[in-house]
């Protein structure tokens, strides 16, 4: 996207533009920690946030002043007031002969280092977290930093690279442990550019700068994308073509034979974007073909092409027509319940990519490139699909709107809504936000937009201070005879003086028509009741998305009590209503 | 474009100041941007956009922007 600025002076003119541009960017406070001059890297995180619309504002503490920013509630680190914290401890810096002379050491020496290493991250990052709610990202330890150019006896090489490569599991598996805490490969970061172009001796021996300008341009350019996908939701489904985009060739004329997939050139480039296509669908992603063919061609290939490694079963929607794609797409966001802006769109031909970003500008349009072997590539940089952290839902997600298609299709066989809805033997479960639900609890509040009354967003770190302050925070899960949907619904009911108050409550797309707001909201109100409620009120905040959800509290006996910022009010001595085909749980602990 | 063209266009990008403030004198004593961190970033942008390398010998002795043409106009003949 901004590959033409390659050179430091580039960088420095962009970065000052960026600054006096009057842009509408959005504000992030960024602080930098780390054992090494870290305030070299300014320009390259500014420019290259500013391209995932932040304008960050960079704090870069002195370097190796790690305990003493963080177990200060006053340093300027804190008073920065940082989104986001940046945290890199190299481990040349910290034990420069272990590195160099790793074998000298004996195991149980290499074991009290990796215990006082991990213990030290352990303390810096509970005292960031005691003292700000920022996101913190930690940069992990890199083993190719220290390979040399020696020919050594293997198993020592294995052991260094063992070493470090454990220390990296704990240092991740103690992040995990602390809310918004997240982990950026270092490794990955120089294998971008090379160990040859990312280190640069004389720059670490004058000014303890680690790395080359390659190498600052390729962290700022991590970094940057690291924020953009902590920030923002990944995209949920690929809408992709199938001639010369999945194989090369046109199915409706060259035929089953004719077209190719294998394992020799140029089939075998075609098979290995199949690969890539199919690493999405394990992560959780929705797979949707948007193609001009006969139907009958396509599944030909499907289903009797031996080296087409996509199958029907991977896909969510198949638009195989000669609709335009743009209708195409529309039908596969309302098929699978997303909203546009969370589809990603793949197509070798320009014609159609224009067209569709024309008529939606909200789907993201893969730039593609003519040469084929780059489509991977293209389609991994280009970062709509990354996750940071995945939850068992997105696991099973793919499965679960399949098993929502089933439903779809009974709901066609058996005209009467009523009927059908008690056969599908609702149950739902009621609980309050522990630990084993956060991380999807968090997750719902934070994308979902269309049945949200309020679309207030929270981090982790808010949710859990509501829980303490003994808000309750409830979670709705439901299951059906075709399966579980698993988390699909969350309220947050805030006390004051014994009148509650509904801050959020939401519901995934996914589960609506069924009345499942109802038996919800009729939880709540008991639940209130028994903590000794005297008033429970909710609010409606509209915004362009959730008009689904604007007489919500009508339709449920809610009183209107202040017309302007629509807060209604529900009577407590009413009878909730309830739904006789939907079983409740309500999940105690 | 001279050798002391592309060095001056160099300083004020990095500096943030105007490309006609820059003279042969200009020098950490008159600029008051011209810290540690900037004297780093030159040599980096230097290198790169002249293609040479410089020493850390060299760095040091880049005290004027009148050293730094003679430095490099010596490396490049």
């Amino acid at each position: 996207m901004m590959s033409d600025l390659k050179t430091p002076t580039d960088y420095a003119r962009k970065f000052k533009k960026i600054k006096q541009s009057n842009r509408n960017l959005i504000n992030l406070n960024i602080a930098y920690l780390s054992s090494y001059t870290s305030e070299i890297l300014e320009p390259y995180i500014g420019v290259e946030l500013s391209q995932y619309n932040f304008l960050g504002k960079q704090y870069f503490a002195p370097f190796n002043q790690f305990e003493q920013e963080v177990f200060d509630k006053n340093s300027l680190l804190f008073k920065h007031n940082p989104d986001i914290i940046i945290i890199h401890n190299m481990l040349e810096d910290m034990y420069p002969n272990l590195v160099a002379r790793f074998s000298s050491y004996s195991q149980s020496e290499l074991l009290t280092i990796a215990k006082n290493i991990i213990s030290r991250y352990e303390s810096i990052l509970k005292a960031v977290r005691e003292n700000s709610n920022s996101i913190i990202i930690c940069i992990n330890f890199s083993a190719i930093n220290y390979q040399t150019n020696e020919l050594v006896h293997s198993l020592t090489m294995h052991m260094k690279n063992n070493y470090i490569h454990e220390l990296n599991i704990k240092i991740l598996s103690l992040c995990s442990s602390i809310s918004s805490c997240y982990t950026l490969n270092c490794a990955s970061v120089i294998s971008q550019v090379g160990l040859d172009n990312w280190v640069d001796q004389k720059l670490y021996l004058m000014a303890k700068i680690p790395f080359s300008h390659y190498g600052q341009i390729a962290l700022g350019k991590s970094i940057a994308r690291m924020i953009h996908s902590i920030k923002n939701q990944p995209s949920k489904c690929l809408v992709f073509d199938l001639d010369n985009t999945i194989w090369s060739g046109v199915i409706g004329e060259d035929g089953l034979h004719g077209i190719q997939i294998s394992d020799s050139y140029p089939g075998n480039s075609f098979k290995n974007f199949q690969r890539t296509i199919l690493k999405l669908y394990d992560q959780g992603i929705f797979l949707a073909v948007a193609s001009k063919n006969n139907i009958n061609d396509a599944l030909e290939v499907f289903r009797n092409h031996s080296d087409c490694l996509i199958k029907e079963k991977h896909l969510s929607a198949m638009e195989i027509n000669w609709n335009d794609k743009a209708t195409s797409i529309q039908k596969i966001a309302k098929k699978l319940n997303i909203g546009l802006e969370s589809i990603v769109f793949f197509d070798d031909n320009p014609s159609e990519r224009s067209l569709v970003s024309n008529y939606l500008p909200d789907v993201k349009v893969i730039d593609v490139p003519t040469n084929h072997m780059l489509y991977s590539d293209v389609l991994n940089n280009s970062g709509y699909f990354d996750i940071i952290s995945i939850t068992e839902d997105d696991r099973n997600r793919t499965n679960m709107i399949k098993q929502n298609v089933q439903r779809e299709q009974l709901k066609d066989k058996s005209r009467d809504l009523s009927v059908f809805l008690s056969g599908l033997n609702i149950q739902v479960n009621v609980g309050f936000v522990t630990d084993a639900t956060i991380s999807r609890a968090v997750q719902l509040i934070n994308k979902t937009n269309q049945f949200n009354l309020t679309t207030q967003r929270y981090s982790e770190v808010e949710v859990r201070n509501f829980i303490d302050l003994g808000f309750i925070v409830l979670y709705l899960q439901t299951s059906d005879r075709f399966g579980d949907s698993g988390i699909s619904g969350v309220a947050i009911i805030k006390n004051h003086n014994n009148i509650w108050m509904i801050d959020s409550f939401l519901l995934s797309c996914r589960v609506l028509g069924k009345k499942i707001e109802t038996v919800f909201l009729s939880e709540i109100i008991s639940i209130v009741k028994s903590k000794g409620a005297i008033m429970l009120q909710g609010e409606y905040k509209p915004t362009t998305k959730n008009n689904i959800t604007s007489s919500f509290y009508k339709n449920h006996g809610f009183k209107m009590i202040n017309k302007k910022i629509n807060i209604l009010e529900y009577d407590l001595s009413t009878i909730p209503k309830n739904i006789d085909y939907i079983k409740i749980n309500r999940i105690i602990k | 474009m001279t050798i002391f063209d592309t060095i001056k266009q160099v300083m004020s990008d990095l500096l943030d100041v105007d490309i006609n403030d820059i003279t042969e004198d200009s020098s950490p004593d008159n600029i008051e941007k011209w810290d540690s961190l900037f004297h780093i970033k030159l040599i980096i942008a230097l290198e790169v956009e002249l293609d040479i390398q410089l020493t850390p010998e060299d760095a040091m002795d880049m005290l004027s922007a009148k050293l730094i043409k003679l430095i490099i106009e010596e490396k490049m003949k």
